[in-house]
């Protein structure tokens, strides 16, 4: 495994994962703090944060889970919000099709949505290797977790303002987007999608707005496409 | 939340996640897909993209507490912008971002 690792960790990749989860930390330690008051223990901390945490990504959503509510609702709060990993799995499946199986296992089960933006990225750019790329998502959770089990730990210590740090993120997917081709069709796509999300959100199904927004995007696409447009 | 609670909900959480990362690569890859599904996949990076974004930037109410407050992240977001169309880099977005919202917050 050390081998594997040090053989696939290159520049690149560490470039790569550094903007991913060089934000990811103060988000997360406020993440992790704020865990506490809902009832967490500390020894909750690092299950936790990996598979619940993980798939919620604002401190709104922790106090959701961990807010009373019943342990169904909890798990389908979790799972809806999940619900945009089949689109990004569905996207990185065109990369993988001569990629091991317990490769392709380890790597879809660790996508974050920052590592899905700067894979997704560079696959695209046609540099890139499921071991890196993995090794991004790998590097990514890790910092996750360390940095919500020190904001469970030191959390109490820390005055960070959980908006600023979280921007952090919204910065790195604003880039990605921005990074994108511009064609009349691609702006469709990303006009519907946003108004989209905007409008489930103002509904109340925050939970699969990302999901249903998206898909709302490329279905407004595809019909442009029939009509013509490029 | 008990340990019992906690384990149940970390298992249903688990088993719902891994199914949703993993079956759709799994079922897609190697095959030869129509170019309908081609097409729509090509579409899924803008999409997701733009459905983040607007997820991180738009929340139901965020005029309540006035205007200020709820141009904030706009308006960083628009510094974002600009730095991302002149240098595409990752790193350079995420600190002008961060460091633009935290200097509207002051003022």
């Amino acid at each position: 495994m050390a081998n594997y690792v040090v053989s696939n960790l290159s520049t690149s990749s560490t470039e790569s994962s550094l903007a991913g989860y060089g934000g990811l930390c103060c988000h997360r330690c406020a993440c992790g703090h704020h865990g506490k008051p809902g009832g967490l223990q500390r020894a909750h901390g690092i299950p936790y944060e990996h598979d619940v945490l993980f798939g919620c990504r604002a401190v709104h959503d922790t106090q959701h889970v961990v807010g009373g509510r019943a342990l169904a609702s909890i798990i389908a709060s979790v799972s809806f919000v999940n619900t945009r990993q089949m689109l990004y799995a569905a996207a990185f499946s065109p990369y993988f099709t001569s990629v091991r199986k317990r490769l392709t296992f380890l790597f879809s089960a660790t996508v974050t949505d920052e590592s899905f933006g700067v894979n997704l990225a560079k696959f695209q750019e046609g540099s890139w290797s499921a071991g890196r790329a993995t090794l991004v998502n790998l590097f990514c959770m890790t910092t996750w977790a360390l940095a919500n089990v020190a904001g469970v730990f030191v959390g109490d210590a820390l005055s960070i303002p959980t908006a600023i740090a979280a921007f952090a993120m919204t910065s790195i997917f604003i880039c990605l987007l921005v990074s994108q081709k511009i064609t009349p069709v691609n702006c469709i796509v990303v006009a519907v999608a946003a108004a989209g999300v905007c409008l489930l959100k103002t509904v109340g199904l925050s939970g699969p707005a990302i999901l249903l927004g998206a898909c709302l995007g490329v279905c407004a696409g595809m019909i442009a496409r029939k009509a013509g447009v490029r | 939340m008990t340990l019992t609670d906690f384990a149940i909900v970390y298992a249903g959480c688990l088993v719902t996640m891994v199914g949703f990362r993993c079956i759709p690569i799994f079922v897609l890859k190697g095959r030869d897909m129509p170019d309908n599904l081609q097409s729509a996949l090509n579409l899924i990076p803008p999409a997701a993209f733009a459905a983040l974004v607007a997820n991180d930037l738009y929340k139901p109410g965020m005029f309540d507490a006035g205007l200020w407050p709820a141009l904030m992240p706009l308006v960083a977001a628009l510094a974002v912008i600009v730095v991302a169309s002149r240098t595409k880099s990752l790193v350079w977005c995420a600190i002008t971002g961060v460091v633009s919202y935290a200097l509207l917050m002051v003022l």
